[in-house]
């Protein structure tokens, strides 16, 4: 079975190139347009891999995949965090809130298949 | 209080929550000025899709790039993208003859308009197209924009390009441990 992928990005924009990215590799993709909407899709689809921004409405991205790691079910999930945010300080605030990984925007979609293919797989 | 100024160039993105003044200088580029009338914050970008190599997939990711950089700046600055509106300056026809040439500046202007579209940005004022050069100042704190067309625009299109980044840059990929 593919793995799912969660992709919380708050730009419908950038949405579609990572899901472009994304389904050239068969994987099964979940969208939400904010972290509110990424936790009720998790209630009822367990994923396998989260893609997230940092800068959105209502709950920022570092504060999202701090509230995953607090969970039982996704605190070993595998996270990446696909951002503008090219910063240092943000980087380790983002090692810190518990990210298996930092990508800074614009992505190459060849790289972030690679690197999504290489996180799943360590994990397998 | 005295409100600040700052100037941007190509490739540039500024956004504020201070009473400032971005200023540019158009020629074939784009600036998107976003504003969030509730928290006063404002911001400009000045882009140019690369357009013409035939990789039409590029051309728009870099623009969406853009776009993002500027979003982002204006929501680091307290603005929420819900409430943003847009005005959009530049896209200057800068060849005399129409011809069977790739119409760099026209791609970015529908390029802008589609995307702003898609992201529910409303448009409320546009100065696009046309022959000639756009300066424009744009203040963060109430949205006004005010533009002034000059003649020179060959000469501010060439500077646009002196100034241009010589390749697109993606971002770098961290693996923590």
């Amino acid at each position: 079975m593919p793995a799912t992928i969660l992709v919380v990005e708050d730009s419908k924009t950038v949405r579609a190139l990572i899901r472009a990215a994304l389904l050239a590799d068969d994987y099964r993709v979940v969208e939400a347009p904010g972290a509110r909407e990424a936790l009720t899709a998790l209630e009822d689809t367990p994923v396998d891999l989260v893609i997230t921004d940092v800068n959105m409405p209502d709950i920022d991205g570092l504060t999202f995949t701090r509230t995953l790691r607090a969970r039982s079910r996704e605190r070993s999930t595998p996270i990446l965090v696909l951002t503008t945010e090219d910063g240092e300080a943000m980087k380790q605030r983002g090692r810190e809130a518990g990210a298996t990984g930092w990508l800074v925007k614009p992505f190459r979609p060849d790289q972030l298949r690679d690197t999504v293919r290489r996180v799943l797989g360590a994990r397998a | 209080m005295r409100t600040g100024e700052v100037t941007i160039y190509i490739g540039g993105v500024y956004a504020s929550g201070q009473p400032m003044v971005v200023k540019t200088l158009l020629g074939s580029c784009i600036a998107v000025c976003l504003h969030d009338a509730v928290r006063g914050v404002g911001g400009m970008n000045h882009f140019m899709l690369p357009g013409g190599n035939g990789d039409g997939d590029d051309a728009g990711r870099f623009g969406v790039h853009a776009m993002d950089l500027l979003i982002g700046a204006i929501m680091k600055a307290g603005g929420d993208r819900r409430r943003l509106i847009a005005k959009v300056f530049g896209g200057a026809n800068v060849l005399d003859v129409q011809g069977p040439v790739v119409d760099v500046p026209r791609q970015n202007v529908e390029f802008i308009r589609t995307f702003l579209k898609e992201e529910e940005i409303p448009v409320v004022s546009a100065d696009v197209g046309g022959r000639y050069a756009r300066h424009v100042h744009f203040h963060t704190q109430d949205g006004r924009a005010f533009v002034k067309r000059v003649r020179r625009v060959h000469a501010v299109r060439a500077e646009e390009q002196a100034r241009a980044a010589p390749a697109v840059k993606y971002g770098e990929i961290t693996l923590f441990e």
